[in-house]
């Protein structure tokens, strides 16, 4: 009974994932040339040095963490402390030690190239 | 002992599938409680703290540059405007847009009077941090009793 045992772990699996911050997800935007996957990443308030992208066997995930240091009373609050976190599947032809990320009025751009061998490629047609 | 087996498969195959139905509900819930298609309509989400003498407001303004956000405060009355471009890089193909180009005017009546001259922005990690003095006559005061 595998099956069976593999559905009650995850199930206790779970609330590890409750933390005391709320968990947002980032909104994204996915693009790709011959080249490279290019992802954005809403992340408002979130500072570089906070922010972690990691890519392990075919998934990536990133996440950031926001804290505000307000002072004074609050007279309306529509936000407040989070974690960002998403996770995606990549593929495996992406060259992890050539990743490169930069973060911009809290968006973050994440370069994720391609291996050589998953780059399109011309082929010649040689004369007979 | 064969045909149990299937049977047991089946049923595990029925609870995957609604497994995952339920995790991507939640993962819907999840994006809707973020509120973010909310913010497309009224603008950015925004805090109000009172520290006594000035009043700091700070909002989500990610993706946005200093020049695409203007604010005016008129009396005690703030106004919030701005917009995003959000464009498919050249040479690229999207995959997936949820990130959208959005114009927004949001506009607060604030609590007390301030002094609109001393207002000071900052835009930090997609982040507007606006800090305005209260006028005098706005301010605590201290009385010392007799």
């Amino acid at each position: 009974m595998s099956e069976k045992s593999e559905i009650v772990a995850r199930e206790e699996r779970m609330p590890e994932q409750t933390s005391k911050l709320a968990t947002l997800t980032p909104l994204v935007d996915i693009f790709e040339n011959d080249n490279e996957i290019l992802l954005h990443a809403d992340m408002p308030g979130v500072p570089k040095e906070e922010i972690t992208v990691n890519i392990d066997n075919g998934r990536l995930e990133i996440s950031g963490t926001r804290k505000l240091s307000a002072t004074g009373s609050i007279t309306w609050q529509e936000f407040g402390d989070a974690e960002y976190r998403r996770v995606f599947s990549v593929p495996q032809t992406i060259d992890v030690a050539k990743v490169n990320a930069e973060l911009q009025d809290g968006v973050l751009r994440l370069h994720l190239p391609k291996s050589e061998k998953a780059k399109p490629r011309m082929v010649e047609i040689k004369a007979g | 002992m064969w045909t149990r087996g299937n049977d047991f498969d089946r049923m595990f195959g029925a609870m995957d599938l609604l497994r995952s139905r339920m995790g991507r509900l939640l993962n819907d819930f999840d994006r809707s409680y973020g509120d973010y298609t909310f913010q497309v309509e009224t603008g950015p989400k925004t805090n109000l703290y009172d520290s006594g003498d000035k009043l700091k407001i700070i909002a989500e303004v990610p993706g946005i540059a200093k020049g695409d956000l203007n604010i005016r405060i008129q009396g005690n009355y703030l106004e919030l405007s701005g917009s995003r471009k959000v464009e498919t890089p050249e040479g690229y193909k999207a995959h997936r847009i949820e990130r959208t180009t959005t114009t927004f005017t949001r506009s607060f009546t604030l609590p007390v009077e301030v002094d609109a001259e001393r207002a000071e922005a900052a835009l930090k990690n997609g982040m507007l941090i606006l800090e305005i003095p209260k006028i005098e006559a706005a301010k605590p005061r201290q009385i010392t009793i007799s």
